[in-house]
């Protein structure tokens, strides 16, 4: 069984590139996929934590590396999902333990027993960064609508090109709908222009995701969210389905009469 | 050391050039670099290499290093624009001062015409450029896609962006008064052209809706819809 090795990346830090690892294994095991997870942010892990599985972890990413133990014994088991591994990165070592030489080939290993290896990639483009992609076979983008974001995602598209990912696929994460549709934030149009490649999903701002986070479990099982929902539909399209976007700018009858009289407002500015 | 090169010394038609291995450390290119060239003793004094690096991205500081190696040596770094190599053209930075470049010809030649740029020779990018990404070239240069912000296109004649224009242009980068930059939607970061520099106004004006085109005019830029 050859599987195929996904790195979710962004370049700029703290856009939800974790987060979306979480969910995005979580939701393919649902689909009863094999799925094995990556943190390739050695030094800072934290997938683990948003996974619920801290506690469970003996070796990691780099003992793997340096034969202190076989892949198998470093692989955790997911709480609710038979099908769910989770390969933690080191804590107390640096980006430098691995090599990208090293990385490939733990991915190639593992691609033979799992469908899908997503690789959690560090913020940044330094070492780490290429690790991240050494063993990858498509990268999936996490931007969010903010300029600076949207920058550093450029950015990462051109290196991926030069390491022959040409076809990255973007999610962007944290929409507002409220705000787009005031012209407050970069709305996705805007962001596709720019980047120019792939949209796999939208993921709406939504509190629910802090809470499952800090509790441990993604909120992809929640499916009732809108965020639980967004990556759901996310997984499906990543296994080949066409779905459409979430329908984001369902107001409720509160924000309608809001905008209502917003807009009564500026137009009455406006005169 | 893994007993490979570091780094090839290669000559060929248009001088030497010389090749980084993709995956030696840059101390490690310099050291084989050292290594070579004081093998060669004074044979290479007074000549001009070209780096190429394959598909790493050479820091400002990796290039000056390997740059003033080569100067102990009495070598001069080249810029290594070419036709040859346009997807590499991208991340290998070809950023060079323009002092080692070949002088330009005299630009009287620019009657009248859109691509008047003071060099005949014109890189043509089948790609988007993307932020952190930069193309230098001696001549023309068109790029059929866009250049988004916080990318850079320098050249000495003409800059054509069949796309969008986000990024920085500067045209006539040698002293080329009369060279102009070209885009579809032209909404750069900053234009250049020759010694002079511009930007959009802060407040944000319309967005372009048609080609437009910048070019120099009474020692300003000036930006005019393109008509054919």
């Amino acid at each position: 069984m050859a599987g195929k090795v996904l790195v979710i990346t962004s370049g700029k830090g703290g856009v939800g590139k974790t987060t979306t690892t979480a969910n995005l294994g979580t939701g393919l095991a649902l689909l009863g996929k094999r799925v094995c997870l990556i943190d390739a942010d050695i030094g800072l892990r934290n997938l683990d934590v948003v996974m619920g599985l801290e506690n469970r972890i003996v070796y990691d990413l780099v003992d793997v590396v340096e034969g202190n133990c076989k892949l198998r014994n470093a692989l955790i088991k997911d709480k609710r999902c038979e099908n769910l591994f989770l390969l933690p990165a080191a804590q107390t070592r640096e980006k430098d333990a691995v090599s990208p030489e090293q990385m490939k080939e733990l991915c190639d290993s593992l691609k033979e027993d799992f469908d899908y290896v997503i690789v959690d990639s560090p913020a940044g483009i330094e070492h780490g960064f290429r690790n991240a992609i050494a063993g990858a076979d498509e990268a999936i983008i996490v931007t969010t609508p903010e300029v600076s974001a949207v920058r550093d995602a450029d950015r990462i598209i051109g290196m991926l090109e030069a390491h022959d990912l040409s076809t990255p696929k973007l999610i962007i994460n944290r929409i507002r709908p409220d705000m787009v549709r005031r012209g407050d934030m970069m709305d996705i149009d805007d962001m596709i222009e720019i980047l120019a490649i792939k949209l796999l999903g939208v993921v709406p701002d939504d509190q629910d995701v802090i809470v499952a986070t800090n509790r441990g479990e993604p909120v992809v099982f929640d499916r009732r969210t809108r965020s639980g929902e967004a990556y759901h539909n996310i997984v499906r399209r990543i296994e080949g389905e066409e779905v459409p976007l979430l329908q984001l700018d369902q107001e409720g009858f509160v924000e309608r009469l809001k905008r209502l009289l917003n807009l009564d407002q500026k137009r009455r500015k406006a005169e | 050391m893994t007993g490979q090169d570091a780094v090839v010394l290669k000559g060929g038609r248009d001088g030497v050039a010389v090749i980084i291995d993709e995956g030696a450390t840059i101390d490690a290119a310099i050291r084989d670099l050292r290594a070579k060239l004081s093998h060669a003793g004074s044979f290479f004094k007074g000549a001009a290499f070209r780096l190429e690096a394959g598909r790493r991205t050479l820091t400002l500081a990796e290039r000056d290093a390997l740059s003033s190696t080569m100067e102990e040596f009495g070598i001069k770094l080249r810029e290594s624009g070419g036709a040859n190599g346009v997807g590499d053209e991208v991340e290998t930075p070809s950023v060079v001062e323009p002092r080692n470049q070949r002088p330009l010809r005299g630009s009287s030649d620019a009657v009248g015409s859109t691509l008047s740029g003071g060099e005949d020779q014109t890189l043509l990018v089948k790609r988007t450029i993307r932020s952190g990404q930069r193309i230098d070239y001696e001549g023309n240069v068109v790029v059929m896609g866009d250049v988004n912000a916080g990318a850079v296109v320098m050249s000495t004649g003409d800059i054509v962006v069949l796309g969008s224009l986000r990024g920085l242009a500067h045209a006539g980068a040698q002293g080329n008064d009369d060279a102009v930059v070209m885009a579809f939607r032209l909404e750069p970061t900053q234009l250049r052209i020759s010694q002079y520099i511009s930007r959009p106004p802060d407040e944000g004006g319309p967005r372009p809706d048609g080609p437009e085109v910048a070019r120099v005019r009474n020692g300003v830029i000036q930006i005019e819809a393109y008509v054919p």
